[in-house]
């Protein structure tokens, strides 16, 4: 289980994360939403240790969670959204970096590279530097590198940014049997959809404050599963009912321009942040 | 366990840019001992200038071959490439990690010297090299290593690293013992430049070419140096809150 107590982070004059707590259980599959700048990296990277929180503490298992903790980081894998990786290194390199970081026994390393690397089709790619790779190479690579070393616990900060809409659906198809698996996935994403559709629960964030945390269903339910869509003079206003009946007899009497549908994640967010996400 | 992984990192950065490693060793000190040492051929101490400067050279070597190996690479790993997250995010003990750096760095700034000796091996001038003089090499290349650590650890940006050269290593490049003794310099700023560890290797380095033993004090000076520098770099990647 991983526990974030009050957790807090400034740069300068400016929180980018305040004073934000949940608990993460183990084999949960849990999101953590918002918009542009609303401190999901920044959480993300202090529970990878990359940033030191200014306050409150991230506990994996009961234990803190910091710098020297080796045996609990030992848990923990991280996809950034940026690519970090040695950009002069072949792919077979960046593997073995990893697994020596990792202590792992270097044949063990040879044969998973080798399992990875053919299972996201990079194989005749292998010896081809970081440098030299497309966007989505580096993107399969850095999941393999995260991979390797079978981490309970899976970090992943924007892993479908730029991706196109096939391979966006080949990794949520991947998350998905990870976490059938038993991996813990805490995941941040701007794309609601994506969360929607794969996470237990999540948290949604907005100008560094946590402001909302359940299901997706159960956030939904709680706004209204139903959502009446009207365009008027002040541009498009949602109406969110509980029942059917009531959404319908409300565009009933509603004019040209309205639709009822499905309420989604996204209108919950909108109604919770006060603002679209993009 | 993690110092073995930096320097199998290290080796794969070598074997790699073994050509450019090499050649970027050699350009500098060949040439200021082509221009300083058989150019203008002049004497020291009523001996070829070419024997003082040697030793100078040679320590000059380890000084930018340990520095450049470490400043421009981590501050590009820390800043560009991000690579360093993996590491602090890893299970491999941080203090590992910077003491396989420093023994990698060292190691880098010991073959520049050792290009330098090889490449001055034809010259006749009874100069002595031994096991002492590869273990000053060492201990200096050590130094520059941490030093180069902490500024890496300091850079705002990745250009950084050529401004450190810039205002550190180039200074001491021709103030420190390497070129004219420092005994020359006026009273006050002499006291200063002797204590900087590139002015106390050559001291020694030099000693032993000429067949006399270097002072305990030189040993004491760079070890001082390495005992600072090698806690800043430790409390930097444990405790800088926005590495």
């Amino acid at each position: 289980m991983i526990e974030l107590r009050n957790l807090t982070k400034k740069f300068d004059d400016f929180t980018a994360v305040d004073n934000v707590s949940f608990q993460v259980k183990t084999g949960e599959f849990f999101g953590l939403l918002g918009p542009n700048g609303a401190g999901k990296t920044t959480t993300i990277s202090m529970i990878s240790t990359v940033l030191l929180p200014t306050a409150g503490e991230i506990l994996v298992d009961g234990k803190i969670l910091d710098r020297k903790a080796s045996k609990e980081k030992r848990k923990l894998s991280v996809i950034t959204q940026e690519y970090s990786m040695r950009q002069d290194m072949n792919m077979d390199e960046v593997m073995e970096y990893q697994g020596r970081l990792y202590f792992l026994p270097l044949k063990e390393i040879r044969r998973k590279t080798e399992e990875l690397l053919d299972f996201v089709g990079l194989t005749e790619f292998r010896k081809r530097t970081v440098r030299r790779l497309s966007g989505g190479m580096k993107r399969k690579l850095m999941v393999c590198r995260a991979l390797l070393i079978e981490p309970e616990i899976l970090l992943l900060d924007e892993p479908t940014a730029g991706m196109d809409a096939i391979s966006r659906r080949q990794m949520w198809n991947l998350l998905r049997q990870l976490h059938e698996r038993g991996m813990t996935i805490i995941l941040t994403t701007h794309y609601i959809e994506e969360a929607q559709n794969l996470c237990n629960r999540v948290a949604m964030m907005n100008k560094g404050k946590l402001v909302k945390l359940d299901s997706p269903d159960a956030l939904i339910q709680e706004l209204g599963a139903f959502t009446v869509d009207e365009t008027g003079e002040e541009g498009l206003v949602s109406r969110y009912f509980h029942e059917r009946e009531e959404a319908i007899q409300y565009l009933s009497t509603a004019g040209n321009q309205a639709a009822l549908r499905a309420t989604t994640l996204e209108d919950v967010f909108v109604e919770v942040a006060g603002r679209k996400l993009t | 366990m993690g110092i073995v992984t930096v320097l199998w990192e290290k080796w794969t950065e070598f074997r790699r840019d073994f050509y450019k490693i090499t050649v970027a060793a050699m350009i500098s000190p060949l040439m200021y001992l082509i221009i300083f040492g058989m150019g203008i051929q002049t004497t020291s101490h009523g001996e070829p200038y070419l024997h003082f400067l040697i030793p100078g050279i040679v320590a000059m070597a380890t000084m930018t071959g340990s520095f450049s190996a470490i400043a421009q690479n981590m501050s590009v790993q820390r800043l560009y490439e991000k690579a360093l997250d993996q590491v602090m995010v890893s299970p491999t003990p941080l203090w590992q990690f910077i003491l396989g750096q420093i023994i990698g760095g060292s190691l880098r700034g010991l073959y520049a010297g050792g290009i330098i000796l090889l490449l001055t091996s034809p010259i006749r001038t009874d100069l002595t090299f031994n096991g002492l003089s590869v273990i000053i090499m060492f201990l200096n290349g050590m130094v520059f290593s941490t030093i180069a650590l902490v500024l890496s650890f300091l850079a705002k940006s990745y250009t950084d690293a050529p401004r450190f050269t810039s205002y550190i290593i180039m200074p001491m490049s021709f103030l420190c013992n390497t070129f004219f003794a420092t005994d020359q310099m006026p009273a006050g700023f002499r006291q200063v430049v002797s204590a900087l560890p590139l002015s106390q290797t050559s001291s020694m380095i030099r000693a032993i070419a000429n067949g006399e033993a270097p002072g305990i004090a030189g040993f004491v000076i760079l070890g001082a140096y390495l005992a600072v520098f090698g806690l800043l770099s430790v409390w930097f990647i444990y405790k800088k809150k926005n590495l």
